[in-house]
């Protein structure tokens, strides 16, 4: 992989030839590919508009931002906003469930649409394919209200279905919703429940540019399913899977609050802070912004060492990295 | 201090420079994307005009309020039932003032989104009208002038309101900011006695053990004992052990009506009778009250799904007869069915620790519901606009529609009106109600006396009133604490030394209340609220309340 | 066929087995939301209670009057149908072509530009700035509000990226060079055609995103008229959920009875609503289906 900047550091050090043969090269290419530049203006301007033109915003961080003063006009306060989170009596509880409940997800929710994908690969087209995968697909766009209303009446310790099947099968059934051992299950996996039909769509995709040559040859071999599976359609969508991956862990302090705020409860909490619904609760007090703000910008940038450092673990592991 | 100064020159200059890059990237933009695009989208501004100008076109008394028609830009909370332009009530008051409006009605629920951006923007509309402003809103943007002070256009264009703030004091001391400036005008209710939903027995359950509707619980072993016996004698006669004697939703529904038993007036800041502020978590009272709430729970007296069931499911509980003693508005909510005058609210109990219970009462006022900005060309006028919203026959207006669609005066003299038929297409006179008027469901600027409803009332809603006689009113109840304002410097500080103390004060409760923390933990927890800087907090209200009280 | 006479005993297990798990898929899906159709036409107390758990129960189809009932809700969609076909249009042409340049091996400057993607998936300045800006463009109000500060996610043009790099062999861009062809006309004519499964999923991604969406509608839109569906929708909603939130604010008993009216009905609707803003994308699913199994292309390509 050619790195532009390597490159271009690389011009002053070496012999006067070979860097003009270098940056001849460098402009041969430039201009070879010109079309390209073309093809991502379009992406380059909106970045530059939409996301650099307010960049200016993240200043409220260090700034008692007062809305009828402006960004610009609102008085500075350096780390304050930072230090006072730092100093909450729950940081360290936040941290903590918001790494875990990241975690679990990731451990029980990543793998499963990849199983899911490569199964649905196996059976032929027809109508039991095309069920499975649409039923499986529909829970995405159950609105989190409702979702966390269904959890709550599922399991209800007087009426809940779920603790009904459970007590009848003779075993006693634990206050899924109060007691914080079992916060963060009930939390991943209806999230996994929800969103596994919906995360298979991309492998799908990514397998449906199996060479089916490969697989004719295979077979010839005598090669069973599972050896295909294996060798064929694994190495077909491991490099999805690794970029996946990687982004995944680039988010991991962002555990949505929504959900998580509607399944809340005074006696589960202690395993159900996280971050963002701290950050939520904190505002609706006052309409925070700077404080808001502040955490945001922590976990961004701990979110982004975090996916700079899988990257380069990637890199040197794998062909198959952001950058 | 020499530091703020220099980092906000700073902070202008870096403002400067980076707010360029934006610019140049929206002419790249326009550009790109072609003039099509952007034309049509530019609002008109209106221009200013000077105080003097608009009062000139102002008539003081009467109708029309204006001498030549006027345009001003409200914004105001939709609730979706109708448009604003296309109310009654707007038109009838056009007509009489000769003031129209430009209307923007956010959806309620995203009212507050909308109107921080509209400040944060910089164009303001000229009035907000039952915008629920906080504190915060009126104490920055008031001192920042973009909203307009209002006490010299009150004293000079508003009779109405000037008469009672005049006869009520503590009125005007509770809006007005710590710069001695009014910015908002209040909600005015003279008919909320509720400081929260009243609680209510179930009135079967009563009649099934043969208990007197008049001979209800006064303390809290009396209220302990009927509890008992909602749970063992099978009350709803179905043969199941099924009844919940006392259910609640994570106990904000009921703690402010239980703590009166130990002399606590509000479950959060209050003052007592000699002007010193509380913070209840931290009462010894409070504890007691823990202690009592854990002698329920251990004993099935209190659902034991409090703290996770929905209000939904426990309305559910109420329609299933399975209840015994439950919170809501009117007791039917929850127990299903028509207004019933068969269950009887829930009488005050007391402790042994104190002579008479505490109970809590409607301060009957809220703030921020009106305000007038500083591009606003005709602030006189809207004063007189809206200060006719404080008479009997504007708040009628307002709060029914024009006469001759809901309601028809019976007597102009003492106020008796009575209903007129609800036209078909209306479920109830409610759902009729919202099309006339933008008093719905929205804190709007107005005074609600008594009178309106006159001749208006039900024989049910003459039964609530005389249950408030005799299990509220007679109780010599008090608002738990003055609406009052906090100066920017107070709020900010309470803000940051709430944010834990909340959470911790609100997950201790549960667990002592559930038993997981032995109330031998009261100590520690004590310890940690005062390390949280509970003590700090109220020395900020005691300061605040003085300053109310003296003003 | 080949294929099918080597199906060994193993392979038949392995497959039944594959069955079998969809098959616990299914059910483990669809269960819920059975039950969510099954609530959406119940009675709401028997909902609450927890008696209705399969079949709907005191069956009444008042949830879709009362939703069907608004006149807006036909405005809704169409706008929203609108603003999701011009808005992914929009996506697609700035993901697609910007997710090949970069997966370009030979583009010069493209770590530059990753990086510069990247780094706003991670710092942005936050709802006021951008709100500024899109006032300033002179946007406000209309639908491209909705459209242009989203027009392109990078996640999405990561994963874009990825497929074609993991999918569109070298040998392919080598030989259209040799053939004289330039990088449009590549773009265009070979790598759009080969390339249908993702551009499928981007469509699906972005579509589905903008069909859901309401917050920018909601900060950005002030005319009625213009709003999505799920804008509509919320309306309705909170309407009836106004009991929770307004009661502190009901002035008279007949407010709080007609608030706790609608809350009654509001349990109904937050179901009806699901299935009446959902139906179409799911519908819409099995025909995008298709263009996940032309995998034959590819290879027909290197053959």
């Amino acid at each position: 992989m050619p790195k532009p900047m390597a490159d271009t550091v690389k011009i002053d050090g070496v012999s006067n030839s070979s860097a003009r043969s270098s940056r001849h090269s460098l402009r041969k290419r430039i201009s070879r590919n010109w079309e390209l530049y073309l093809l991502i203006a379009p992406a380059f301007l909106y970045f530059l508009i939409f996301h650099y033109g307010p960049m200016y915003g993240i200043q409220i961080a260090f700034k008692n931002f007062m809305p009828a003063r402006g960004i610009t006009e609102s008085p500075w306060v350096g780390f304050d906003h930072f230090i006072r989170f730092f100093n909450s009596y729950y940081f360290w509880d936040l941290i903590r469930n918001t790494l875990t409940i990241s975690l679990y997800q990731l451990i029980v929710g990543f793998p499963l649409p990849i199983l899911l994908a490569l199964a649905f690969n196996e059976i032929k087209n027809g109508w039991f394919k095309r069920t499975v995968q649409t039923v499986t697909y529909a829970p995405h766009f159950i609105s989190v209200v409702v979702m966390a209303g269904i959890i709550v009446t599922f399991l209800s310790p007087s009426t809940g279905i779920i603790i009904n099947i459970i007590e009848w099968l003779g075993f006693t059934a634990p206050n899924f919703l109060t007691d914080p051992a079992w916060f963060k299950t009930m939390y991943v996996l209806s999230g996994v429940w929800q969103s596994t039909g919906w995360g298979t769509i991309i492998y799908l995709a990514a397998l449906s540019a199996v060479d089916p040559q490969l697989h004719e040859a295979a077979i010839m071999d005598g090669a069973s399913r599972w050896r295909r599976i294996i060798h064929i359609n694994i190495p077909t969508i491991i490099p999805t899977i690794t970029i996946l991956l990687i982004l995944n862990v680039g988010s991991i302090l962002g555990v949505g609050f929504e959900k998580i705020l509607l399944l809340q409860n005074p006696l589960n909490m202690s395993s159900s802070d996280v971050i963002d619904t701290f950050v939520y609760r904190t505002g609706l007090l006052n309409v925070q912004y700077s404080f808001s703000t502040a955490v945001g910008l922590f976990n961004s940038v701990i979110n982004a060492i975090l996916l700079i450092a899988v990257n380069q673990i990637a890199r040197k592991t794998s062909e198959n990295s952001l950058w | 201090m020499t530091h703020s100064t220099s980092s906000r020159s700073q902070a202008s200059k870096s403002g400067v420079t980076r707010f360029r890059a934006p610019k140049a990237a929206a002419l790249v933009l326009s550009f790109v994307l072609g003039a099509s695009l952007l034309a049509g989208c530019s609002d008109s501004a209106e221009p200013k005009a000077g105080s003097q100008e608009s009062a000139a076109k102002v008539n003081k008394e009467g109708f029309p309020i204006v001498k030549e028609k006027v345009t001003l830009r409200m914004m105001g909370p939709d609730v979706g039932v109708q448009k604003w332009a296309n109310m009654p009530a707007f038109q009838e008051m056009e007509k009489k003032s000769g003031i129209s409006f430009q209307f923007d009605n956010p959806p309620l629920e995203s009212f507050e989104t909308k109107k921080n951006l509209t400040f944060a923007s910089g164009e303001y509309p000229d009035i907000f009208y039952a915008s629920s402003l906080t504190q915060a809103d009126e104490v920055n943007y008031g001192s920042q002038g973009i909203l307009l002070p209002l006490e010299g256009l009150i004293d000079n264009y508003a009779p109405n309101l000037k008469k009672i703030l005049d006869e009520n004091p503590e009125i005007r001391k509770s809006i007005t900011t710590p710069d001695g400036h009014i910015y908002s005008l209040p909600v005015i209710n003279q008919q909320s006695i509720w400081y929260r939903s009243p609680m209510w027995y179930n009135g079967e359950f009563l009649d099934a053990l043969k208990i007197d509707h008049n001979k209800l619980p006064k303390t809290t072993e009396e209220l302990y004992d009927l509890l008992v016996r909602f749970r063992d004698e099978d009350p709803n006669g179905n043969g199941k052990k099924d009844e919940i004697p006392l259910v609640s939703v994570k106990l904000d529904d009921i703690r402010s009506w239980l703590l009166g038993a130990w002399g606590i007036y509000g479950e959060d800041i209050y003052n007592d009778a000699n002007g010193k502020v509380h913070f209840a978590r931290t009462e010894d009272g409070y504890r007691e009250f823990l202690t009592y709430m854990n002698r329920l729970w251990k004993e099935n007296l209190l659902d034991h799904e409090t703290f996770s069931q929905t209000p939904e499911q426990k309305k559910a509980k109420g329609a299933n007869n399975q209840v015994g003693l439950f919170q809501d508005w009117h007791a039917y909510f929850t127990h299903g069915g028509e207004p019933t005058t068969n269950d009887p609210m829930f009488v005050p109990v007391k402790s042994d620790s104190v002579d008479k219970p505490a109970v809590a009462i409607h301060p009957g006022l809220s703030t921020g519901s009106f305000a007038i900005t500083e591009s606003n060309p005709a602030p006189e006028a809207s004063i007189r606009w809206v200060d006719y919203m404080y008479s009997y026959e504007g708040a009628m207006l307002f709060d029914k529609g024009p006469e001759g669609l809901m309601y028809k005066t019976v007597n102009a003299e003492d106020h008796t009106k009575k209903w007129l038929p609800l036209p078909d297409k209306f479920n109830s006179r409610e759902d009729y109600r919202g099309t006339l008027t933008p008093n719905y469901g929205t804190p709007a600027p107005t005074l609600l006396s008594p009178d309106l409803q006159k001749g208006l009332k039900e024989e049910f809603d003459v039964w609530v009133d005389k249950q408030n006689e005799e299990k509220i009113l007679a109780y010599d109840p008090q608002p738990p604490f003055p609406i009052l304002y906090l100066t920017p410097e107070e709020q900010a500080e309470i803000s940051s030394l709430r944010s834990d103390m909340d959470t911790y004060v609100q997950q201790m409760e549960a667990k002592f209340v559930t038993g997981q923390e032995p109330l031998s933990g009261w100590d520690n927890y004590l310890a940690t609220v005062k390390q949280m800087g509970s003590d700090r907090m109220i020395e900020i209200y005691q300061t605040a309340y003085d300053r109310w009280k003296s003003s | 066929m080949a294929a099918v006479i080597k199906e060994s005993k193993a392979d038949r297990i392995f497959l039944l087995f594959t069955y079998l798990f969809l098959a616990i898929a299914l059910l483990c899906v669809l269960y819920p939301l059975v039950y969510i159709v099954s609530a959406s036409i119940s009675s709401p107390t028997y909902v609450n209670s927890g008696e209705m758990w399969l079949l709907p129960k005191g069956i009444t189809f008042e949830g879709y009057q009362r939703v069907f009932e608004n006149q807006a809700i036909w405005r809704g969609y169409a706008n929203t149908i609108l603003y999701t076909v011009v808005g992914t249009l929009v996506n697609l042409l700035v993901t697609i072509p910007a997710a090949y340049a970069l997966s370009r091996s030979d583009f010069v400057g493209r770590g530059f530009f990753m990086g510069m993607f990247l780094v706003t998936m991670f710092f942005g300045g936050g709802l006021i700035p951008t709100y500024l800006l899109v006032k300033e463009l002179g946007l406000i109000n209309s639908m491209w509000a909705l459209i242009l500060p989203g027009a392109a996610s990078v996640w999405n043009i990561i994963v874009a990226r990825t497929f074609f790099q993991s999918t569109l062999p070298k040998e392919l861009q080598e030989a259209a060079h040799i053939d004289g062809c330039t990088n449009l006309r590549l773009f265009w004519k070979i790598v759009i055609p080969l390339s249908s499964p993702i551009i499928a999923v981007m469509a699906l991604f972005y579509g589905v995103g903008h069909w859901n969406s309401y917050f920018n509608a909601l900060v950005y839109l002030n005319d009625e008229a213009k709003y999505p569906l799920q804008m509509v929708l919320r309306q309705i909603l909170v309407l009836q959920e106004m009991n929770s939130s307004g009661i502190g604010t009901a002035t008279s008993g007949e407010t709080a009875m007609a608030m706790n009216a609608r809350a009654d009905v509001a349990a109904l609707l937050k179901y009806a609503v699901i299935i009446i803003s959902t139906l179409p994308i799911i519908a819409i699913y099995p025909f995008l289906q298709r263009y996940f199994v032309q995998g034959v292309m590819i290879g027909s390509v290197k053959g």
